[in-house]
C-alpha cells in the first residue's frame, strides 16, 4: 500500500492537498504535485467512487474479478456491486492509474452532517483543496469560499470548472471536448473544406489539466510568500482561449476571421507561409489498417536544396515552380504530389532518419505503441518508468517531464485503492477513535 | 498590482519555443529581459502582420506571447555580447534558453559557467532534452504533434485520409506548461534553500505524456485507437458525436447519460421541431433503456442527430445546457469576444498599441485570481526597445560604450 511514513523527501514535503477531482482534468493538478512529495489526499465518496476507476463501458479494468457496475457516475448513487461484496479492492482502469498514482484514497459522504464535519477537520489540516465540480457543488455543502476562508485562512482553494464560477454560464456543464469547442481549439484543427477534426482526445483534460497544476504550484508559492490562503478560480474554456491569443489579435487588428476558406489548413503552414509542410503517405498500415504517414517540412532554402537531393531530384529546386519559398508555396499542391511519390513506397523511420540525417524537419506520425515500444528517445529519457504494484505486479505509466537537477521527481506508489487510506486520514491524521470510525462506516459516512 | 512572480528578474534568450512560458512570468509580475539577435526573435517573423504589412514590431504572433517584456538586442554569437549576456544572469532568478543542445556552452554561457550566482533557475526547454539519440533532430510545432502522438489519434473516420495535428503552436505550449511548473516548484524550493538548479525539459518528453488515454490503452490492453472525425480517437469504431446544426455550425454532442428530467425536456424539444419519432415512445422512459440504446443502438443517436439539424447552433447550446446537458457548439476563437459571460468575467484585458493607435483586448490569462494577478502588463517590446535602458542601469555601461558596442554590431 501506499505509505504516507514512508514518503521520500521533496520540495513538498510537509504539504497537504486535499483532492475532491474526479475524471480527468482536476486530478490531474494535485498529481504532479506528488511527483515532489506532497501528501494528496482523493476523496471518493463514500459507498460510490470516482466514475474513472471503473468506467467498463469505456475499457476492461486491470485486473480482478469482475463484478456488476452502475453506469460509473462517481457522484450518483451507487448501483449493483463493487467493493463491499468481497471481491478485492485494487483494480482500475489503466487512466485512474496515471492520473492518481501517488496518491492516498479516502471515501467520504459529505452530504452527511458527519460527513461534512470530517471534510471541514480535513479542510483545517490542508494546504490546498482543489475540485473540478460543477459550481453550485460546494455551496451546496455549505463550503462557499468565505466559509472555507474561515475554517483555514492559510489554504489555496483551487476550483477547476468548464466556464468558471462566476458570469452567466457558471452552471454550465463542461467536459473536455467542451472547452475546445467552446474556444475556438477545435475549429483551429482540420483539413479546409471540411468539418472540424478537433483533438481527437481532450486536448483541454489533458493540457488543461496541466495548466491547473501550474496553478496550483503558483498558488502554493503564492500562499508561502504570503501566508495567507486565497481562491483561484480556473476556468478551463478561458485556459483554451488563452492558448489563441493569435488569432483574436488578427481578429482584432486584421478583422480576419478563422471561419473562412483555407481555414484550418490541415498540416501546412500560414503563418509563417512555408513549403513543403505537410504529412505524407508512406508504405504499411498499423494494426488497425490506418496507413502509416510522415511529417517533412522545409523552413529554409537550405532543407530545401537538401530534400531535393535526398529525393535525387536536385534539379528540382531549379524549377521555377519550387526554386524559392514563395513559388513552393503558390505550387504546395503540386509539391505535395511529389514528395507523396516519394515517400509512398518507403518506410516512415527510413524517412524520417534520412530527412534528419540530412538537418530536415521531419517526424514519423508515431502512435502510442510507437512511442512506448519504438521511440529511442522517450526510452533514453526514462519516460515510461515502472511502478512497483504489490497486489497486481509492476506497471509503466508516463513520467513527469521536467528534469530539476538538484530536486528531481520521484514517483511513490501506485494509485490507491478505493478508500485504502481511510485509517491513517481519519485514525492518525483526525484522531479518530476506531469505535467511531466502525460507527461512521455503519451510518454511510465513511 | 501584484503578482506571483513579483520581483524576479528574467532573461529570456528569444525563441519560439519558449516565448509562452516568458509571457505568463511577464503577466505573474516578473521583469523579463529577452536577449534577441541584432536582426530580431523569429518570432517577430513569422505573422500574421498588422495590415499584413512585413515588419518585426507588427507581428502579432509576437505581439501576443511576449506582453510587458523589454528587449536587449545583441549578438550573442559575439564574445562581447556573452560577456554582457554573462553579466545580466549574475543577477538573474530565472533564465530560459531554447538553444540546440551545446550551443550555449560554446557561447560560455551552460549553467556551470554562469552556476556562481547559487539562487539562478536555469531551465533548458528544447525539443529533446539535453541527451539522448534524437536531441540533434530539427522539429517545428506540427512536429511535435506528430512525433508526440497528438496526431495519430486525430483526424478524420475516413482511414485513408491524413491524420492531422491542430494549429496555434500546441506543441510549444505542452512544452512550456512543464517549464513554468519546473521553475515554480524550484522557486518555491528557493525560498527555502536559497538555491537554484537546471531545469532541463523536452518538449517531446511533454507531447508524449499528453494523449490521454492512448498509453494506457496500449500499455493494459494492447489497443490501436482509430482516428474519429471530430472526436476521440478510440480502440473501436463509435457514431458521430460531431454534428451539423440547421446553421451550418458543428455541435460536440458529448457522450452522457440522460437523467429523467433532461430527458423530458429533450423529448419536448424534439417534438416542438418535428423530429421525435419513435423515441417518443414510453419504453423510453426507462433511464436504462435509453441508456443501453444510447451505447448500443441507434434511436437515441439518430434522435440526437436530427434534433441538432433542425435546430440552430446558439439554440443548442443554451437549450441543451439549460437541460444539464453539457452539448457544446464549435465557436470560432473570435467569436468569444461578443460573449457576454467573458466580459462578466473581466476576460478581456485592454493593451495599449501606439503602432495602431489603440488599445486592443487581450485574453486575460488562464486564471482568474486576485493574488496570482496573471494578466498582460503592458504591449511587447519593439525591437531592442529597452538595449540601452538594461546596459545602462543594470551593467553599468555608459552610453559611449553603448554606442561603440552598437558601431560594432554587437547591440541594437
Amino acid at each position: 500500500m501506499n505509505s504516507p511514513a514512508n514518503l521520500p523527501q521533496g520540495i513538498l514535503s510537509g504539504i497537504r492537498i486535499l483532492d475532491f477531482t474526479w475524471k480527468t482534468v482536476g486530478p490531474w493538478a494535485p498529481r504532479l504535485l506528488t511527483h515532489f512529495g506532497a501528501e494528496v489526499i482523493h476523496v471518493e465518496r463514500a459507498g460510490s467512487w470516482d466514475d474513472h476507476r471503473y468506467a467498463p463501458h469505456r475499457s476492461p479494468i486491470i485486473e480482478g474479478p469482475q463484478t456488476e457496475f452502475s453506469s460509473g457516475n462517481g457522484s450518483g448513487p451507487l448501483h449493483g456491486g463493487g467493493h463491499s461484496d468481497g471481491t478485492k479492492p485494487y483494480y482500475s482502469t489503466p487512466y485512474f492509474t496515471i492520473l492518481h498514482h501517488g496518491k492516498l484514497a479516502i471515501s467520504l459522504n459529505t452530504r452527511h452532517p458527519k460527513g461534512l464535519e470530517l471534510a471541514k477537520k480535513l479542510i483545517g489540516i490542508s494546504d490546498a483543496l482543489v475540485e473540478n465540480f460543477s459550481g453550485e457543488v460546494l455551496p451546496s455543502w455549505g463550503l462557499t469560499w468565505e466559509r472555507i476562508h474561515e475554517i483555514n485562512p492559510r489554504l489555496v482553494y483551487m476550483s477547476t470548472s468548464g466556464f468558471g464560477h462566476s458570469g452567466e454560464y457558471k452552471a454550465y456543464r463542461s467536459f473536455g471536448p467542451t472547452a475546445a469547442a467552446q474556444s475556438g481549439l477545435s475549429l483551429a484543427s482540420g483539413l479546409p473544406g471540411k468539418p472540424p477534426a478537433g483533438w481527437g482526445f481532450s486536448y483541454m483534460d489533458v493540457m488543461g489539466g496541466w495548466m491547473g497544476g501550474l496553478a496550483l504550484i503558483m498558488g502554493l508559492l503564492q500562499a508561502k510568500k504570503t501566508g495567507q490562503g486565497f481562491y483561484i478560480d480556473y476556468s478551463v474554456t478561458e485556459g483554451a482561449m488563452s492558448l489563441l491569443g493569435t488569432y483574436m489579435l488578427d481578429y482584432q487588428v486584421n478583422g480576419r476571421t478563422t471561419r473562412r476558406p483555407g481555414f484550418p489548413p490541415g498540416n501546412r503552414s500560414l503563418f509563417p507561409a512555408v513549403a513543403p509542410h505537410n504529412t505524407y503517405r508512406c508504405s504499411g498500415k498499423d494494426r488497425v489498417g490506418q496507413d502509416w504517414w510522415v511529417f517533412i517540412a522545409c523552413e529554409t532554402q537550405q532543407q530545401f536544396e537538401s530534400l531535393c537531393d535526398l529525393m535525387g531530384q536536385p534539379d528540382l529546386c531549379l524549377d521555377s515552380r519550387f526554386a524559392t519559398n514563395e513559388a513552393r508555396v503558390a505550387n504546395q499542391d503540386e509539391l505535395d504530389a511529389i514528395l507523396s511519390r516519394w515517400t509512398r513506397p518507403r518506410r516512415r523511420y527510413d524517412v524520417m532518419q534520412q530527412c534528419q540525417q540530412a538537418g530536415i524537419i521531419a517526424a514519423a506520425i508515431q502512435s502510442a505503441e510507437d512511442r512506448v515500444e519504438y521511440d529511442p528517445q522517450l526510452k533514453h529519457r526514462g519516460m515510461h518508468p515502472v511502478i512497483h504494484h504489490p497486489e497486481i505486479g509492476d506497471f509503466e505509466y508516463e513520467g513527469y517531464p521536467a528534469k530539476l537537477s538538484r530536486t528531481p521527481a520521484f514517483v511513490h506508489g501506485r494509485a490507491p485503492t478505493l478508500r485504502e487510506h481511510n485509517r491513517y486520514v481519519y485514525g492518525e491524521l483526525l484522531g479518530v477513535s476506531d469505535e467511531e470510525m466502525a460507527s461512521l462506516e455503519e451510518q454511510g459516512v465513511i | 498590482m501584484r503578482g506571483v512572480y513579483d520581483g524576479l528578474t528574467v532573461v529570456e534568450l528569444a525563441d519560439r519555443r519558449n516565448q509562452w512560458a516568458g509571457k505568463l512570468l511577464a503577466d505573474g509580475g516578473a521583469r523579463v529581459i529577452q536577449i534577441e539577435p541584432t536582426n530580431g526573435s523569429p518570432a517577430r517573423w513569422c505573422g500574421p502582420f498588422v495590415n499584413d504589412n512585413v515588419d518585426p514590431n507588427h507581428c502579432l504572433d509576437y505581439w501576443w506571447y511576449n506582453t510587458g517584456k523589454q528587449s536587449v538586442a545583441l549578438d550573442v554569437r559575439r564574445t562581447p555580447a556573452q560577456d554582457l549576456l554573462r553579466q545580466l544572469l549574475a543577477h538573474a532568478d530565472v533564465f530560459l534558453e531554447s538553444t540546440p543542445p551545446g550551443t550555449v556552452a560554446s557561447y560560455g554561457l551552460d549553467y556551470r559557467s554562469v552556476a556562481a550566482n547559487k539562487a539562478l533557475i536555469y531551465t533548458s526547454l528544447t525539443d529533446f532534452g539535453q541527451d539522448g539519440p534524437w536531441r540533434e533532430y530539427q522539429m517545428n510545432d506540427a512536429a511535435h504533434l506528430a512525433l508526440g502522438g497528438h496526431m495519430a489519434s486525430t483526424g478524420y473516420s475516413d482511414p485513408s485520409v491524413t491524420p492531422v495535428g491542430g494549429q496555434g503552436h500546441q506543441g510549444w505550449h505542452m512544452g512550456g506548461v512543464f517549464a513554468l511548473h519546473g521553475i515554480t516548484l524550484a522557486l518555491f524550493d528557493r525560498m527555502t534553500t536559497g538555491e537554484g538548479q537546471y531545469i532541463d525539459v523536452s518538449i517531446h518528453d511533454c507531447c508524449a505524456i499528453g494523449t490521454e488515454g492512448a498509453v494506457p490503452e496500449w500499455l493494459y490492453n494492447g489497443a490501436t485507437f482509430y482516428r474519429q472525425t471530430g472526436m476521440h480517437a478510440a480502440a473501436r469504431r463509435q457514431p458521430d458525436l460531431e454534428l451539423p446544426t440547421a446553421d451550418g455550425m458543428y455541435v460536440i454532442a458529448v457522450n452522457q447519460t440522460f437523467g429523467d428530467k433532461g430527458w423530458a425536456k429533450l423529448i419536448e424539444w424534439m417534438e416542438e421541431k418535428g423530429v421525435a419519432g419513435e423515441l417518443a415512445d414510453e419504453k423510453y422512459r426507462d433511464e436504462a433503456v435509453r441508456t443501453a440504446d444510447y451505447r448500443q443502438g441507434t434511436a437515441v443517436r439518430d434522435g440526437i442527430r436530427r434534433l441538432i439539424a433542425a435546430s440552430k447552433g446558439e439554440e443548442v447550446f443554451h437549450r441543451a445546457q439549460s437541460y444539464g446537458i453539457s452539448w457544446a457548439l464549435i465557436r470560432a476563437p473570435e467569436e468569444n469576444y461578443d460573449i457576454p459571460h467573458y466580459q462578466q468575467r473581466d476576460f478581456w484585458r485592454p493593451v495599449e498599441h501606439p503602432e495602431i493607435g489603440r488599445a486592443i483586448p487581450y485574453p486575460r490569462g488562464p486564471f482568474m485570481s486576485d493574488q496570482l494577478q496573471l494578466e498582460p502588463r503592458g504591449r511587447a517590446p519593439h525591437l531592442g526597445e529597452h538595449t540601452a535602458e538594461v546596459l545602462e542601469r543594470d551593467l553599468g555601461l555608459r552610453p559611449a560604450q553603448i554606442a561603440a558596442l552598437a558601431a560594432a554590431g554587437v547591440v541594437r
